[in-house]
């Protein structure tokens, strides 16, 4: 009990929980198939200070630091290292500052993703980072793992919103990086080293995230198509023929729309479609909305589109956004051996990539699902165990089934992933698309900030 | 079979915020929509039309932007759109609501055989305007359908749903029905019905045309009086029992299991 006294010493016996039925819960995230492991203790600072000294400490004594925001992370990067203290962020959970007129807003890093979008459009400004789990993620862990989701292609990921950090070192200093102006050449760029770091250079305490104006009107395209061929390759035909750039551009085959209607209890329009598209659109005018939606829509149609459903009130896109963001949740819920990638590959040779997909699988005895963020390349594979599958089965043919994804993804100069993160779930494989000398400089960047690898150990470098 | 389609138009919002000090609900800067669950009502019309031939009108009150609501019910598969709008109109309660409504559709002699209103509004919330008309028509009126069970030549039977209980009903047609959501899950626009809204005619008419005296409707004719808004606050007692009472607490809960089930098997 040492370690856990000195931490009740140094914070509080209501900063610090120890009971196993609490470090249970804070022994995995929502990865599958990687190891549980219970931390010592798990403490909750509440201030930078308070994070800091935990830092300070952990440095001295040489205790591996797990950083933790909402846990739900698809890499297991906040799954702890053995003997080690999880640093929970989940009460640094403030709204520091909300700067309209700059627009931008400073928070803790424990807010949830979701309650900084709905602030901003309390004041007609809008966040526009919005990972399908928006409603659970903390702001932190998409900092820390540079999160993507359903909007990048029009907003980039995580780190193009983040403007400044405030960070504590794993030597227990605190600095910041950045600031409110929206450009700034002044030396290197660590905001951008720290963002999608994954908490292995320093755990962020505040994050100043710029804000953008509110899309006037928007409306959502969902888009069932017989032939998944020909539905992935509009897609590089839209973004570069249409002249608009949509705000989304989402996946799901067959086996995905039905894991999402299961998980809702809700068909979706044309069930027995090979898979569906998903465009989202924003406008300054419902006119000049309409005028892009069915001009999209008519070149949708040609390219052999079974239908076009056009949503442009907020109940029916919700309607479809519900769809799209129930498939990881239905995954989760309902198969919960399974075993969801990240790939990445250029928008063009997508259909490449997941037609591979559904051949690996053949060839494995798997089942798999396909869907995501098709209009930056971004597909999740995931692969199910089938019923009767032994485990053991089950392991041998899904790594051989990584293996020969990752080789095609790697033909196709495409990445190991591209918004989920390493974390512990893929280092192995980080050789793969990395060379040599990358890495060693990876290595020593690492080195630089953490000289006593205590900050979340064994996370994305290869053992 | 000719259905009438009753849809008021909404503030697309979440959250209806209202005014403190006017206790009127805020309405600038939203979108307006069709009343969610008037879209119930509207499917189960259309998919009843696609069935039996026939056609749907939808008629609506509000002000000029319930154009936009009409296309949408356009794009969904109404044949016919008709608004009544006129600034006399503005401020009317549901008796008032109801009388314009009424007059609309005899002076128009729109024909049909069944009227399909909505529950109730998201806004408004009172549930009143679609008996309130049935009854200044003098149509029989079925509220709380959750299902419709036949569609005959002259009758409709219906399932109504009460607090813990089901009821048939059978009505002789021309008959109104208030819908609950489950009757019919609304459809998404397709692109072709996108298309045949922004070119359909939208029937507008004001109550001079109407023949509505300008005294009985709007705030002048509207009985009620809203005289305050205010939130109520529902204080539920909750008991967290945790750590150190832990055991009284799930004692507390079995307690309470077990009298629901002594109360059923009684
Ligand atoms: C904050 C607040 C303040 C108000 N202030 C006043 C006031 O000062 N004076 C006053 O007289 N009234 C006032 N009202 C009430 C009034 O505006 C009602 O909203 C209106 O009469 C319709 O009733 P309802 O919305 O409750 O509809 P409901 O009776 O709940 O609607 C049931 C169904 O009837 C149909 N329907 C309802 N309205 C229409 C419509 N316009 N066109 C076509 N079909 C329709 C739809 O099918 C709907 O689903 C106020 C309401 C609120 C919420
Ligand atoms: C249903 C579902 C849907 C998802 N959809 C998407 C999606 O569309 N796009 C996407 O990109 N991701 C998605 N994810 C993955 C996940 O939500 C994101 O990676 C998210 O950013 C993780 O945030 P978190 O707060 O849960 O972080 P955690 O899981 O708690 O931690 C993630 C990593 O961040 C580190 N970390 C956390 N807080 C800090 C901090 N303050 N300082 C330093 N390091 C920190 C942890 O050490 C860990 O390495 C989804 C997950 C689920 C379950």
């Amino acid at each position: 009990m040492r370690v856990v006294d000195e931490l009740i010493r140094l914070l509080g016996v209501e900063n610090v929980k120890f009971d196993p039925e609490e470090l249970e819960k804070y022994s995995h995230d929502e990865t599958s198939g990687v190891e549980a492991q219970i931390p010592l203790a798990v403490v909750f600072p509440t201030s930078t200070e308070q994070v800091s000294m935990i830092l300070r400490w952990a440095n001295e004594r040489r205790v591996p630091i797990v950083p933790r925001g909402a846990g739900t992370g698809l890499s297991a990067g906040a799954v702890p290292t053995k003997d080690s203290i999880v640093v929970s962020l989940e009460r640094m959970n403030r709204i520091v500052e909300f700067d309209e007129e700059n627009m931008t807003i400073t928070v803790e890093p424990g807010v949830i993703t979701g309650e900084i979008q709905k602030i901003a459009e309390e004041h007609g400004l809008f966040y526009a980072g919005d990972p399908a789990s928006s409603e659970s993620s903390s702001i932190g862990g998409n900092v820390a793992e540079n999160a993507g989701g359903v909007k990048v292609i029009k907003y980039g990921p995580t780190s193009f919103h983040v403007l400044g950090l405030e960070v504590v070192l794993p030597t227990g200093e605190i600095v910041t990086f950045g600031g409110k102006t929206l450009k700034n050449v002044t030396g290197y760029d660590l905001v951008r080293l720290f963002v999608g770091s994954e908490g292995t250079l320093g755990i962020v305490t505040k994050i100043i995230l710029r804000l953008v104006p509110k899309p006037k009107c928007a409306a959502v395209l969902l888009v069932p198509f017989r032939d998944i061929e020909d539905a992935l390759l509009c897609v590089p035909k839209v973004l570069s023929q249409s002249g608009v750039l949509p705000a989304s551009i989402e996946f799901m085959d067959k086996a995905s729309s039905e894991m999402a209607s299961r998980f809702l209890n809700e068909s979706i329009p044309n069930p027995e479609a090979e898979c569906h598209l998903i465009f989202e659109l924003e406008s300054t005018s419902k006119q000049s909305l309409t005028r892009e939606y069915i001009e999209l829509g008519e070149k949708l149609m040609q390219m052999k589109a079974l239908e076009v459903y056009i949503a442009d009130n907020r109940t029916q896109r919700m309607k479809i956004w519900r769809f799209r963001k129930a498939i990881a949740e239905g995954i989760i819920a309902f198969r919960p051996t399974h075993c969801m990638e990240d790939v990445v590959v250029p928008t063009a040779n997508m259909p490449k990539l997941v037609v591979s997909a559904y051949d690996i699988a053949r060839r494995f005895d798997l089942e798999v699902l396909n869907f995501g963020h098709v209009g930056d390349g971004n597909v999740h594979v995931t692969f199910l165990k089938p019923d009767g599958m032994s485990d053991d089965v089950w392991k041998r043919s899904l790594e051989k089934a990584l293996e020969e994804l990752y080789k095609i993804t790697v033909q196709l100069e495409g990445n190991l992933t591209g918004e989920h993160g390493v974390g512990l779930k893929r280092k192995k494989y980080l050789s793969m698309f990395l060379q040599e000398k990358e890495l060693a400089l990876m290595r020593s960047i690492k080195r630089l900030f953490d000289p006593n690898n205590i900050l979340n150990p064994g996370k994305i470098f290869p053992d | 079979m000719n259905f009438l389609v009753l849809v008021k138009q909404v503030p697309d919002t979440e959250k209806v915020k209202i005014d403190p000090i006017s206790g009127t609900m805020v309405r600038e800067g939203l979108d307006v929509t069709m009343n969610p669950l008037d879209s119930h009502a509207l499917e189960l019309a259309v998919s009843l039309k696609e069935k039996l031939n026939g056609s749907v009108t939808v008629l609506s009150m509000g002000p000029m932007n319930t154009i936009d609501v009409l296309r949408d019910a356009i794009a969904l598969g109404a044949d016919r759109a008709i608004l009544l709008s006129d600034s006399a109109l503005a401020g009317s309660d549901t008796w008032a609501t109801s009388l314009a409504l009424a007059k609309a559709i005899e002076k128009l002699n729109i024909a049909f055989d069944l009227m399909i209103c909505g529950e109730k509004s998201t806004d408004g919330e009172t549930g009143q305007v679609g008996i309130e008309l049935a009854t200044l028509l003098n149509l029989p009126v079925v509220t709380y359908v959750s299902e419709l069970i036949e569609l005959g030549s002259n009758f409709v039977l219906v399932k109504r749903s009460i607090e813990d209980a089901h009821e048939v009903w059978k009505a002789p047609l021309p008959a109104c029905l208030c819908v609950l959501k489950s009757v019919a899950e609304p459809r998404l626009p397709t692109l072709a019905g996108k298309k045949t809204a922004m070119d359909a005619k939208i029937e507008i008419y004001d109550t001079e045309s109407i023949g509505i005296n300008r005294e009985e409707v709007g705030l002048k004719g509207s009985p009620t009086r809203v005289v305050k808004v205010f939130n109520t606050k529902i204080a539920r007692n909750c008991r967290i029992y945790a750590d150190k009472d832990i055991l009284e607490g799930i004692e507390r809960v079995v307690g309470l299991i077990k009298a629901v089930r002594d109360g059923e098997a009684k």
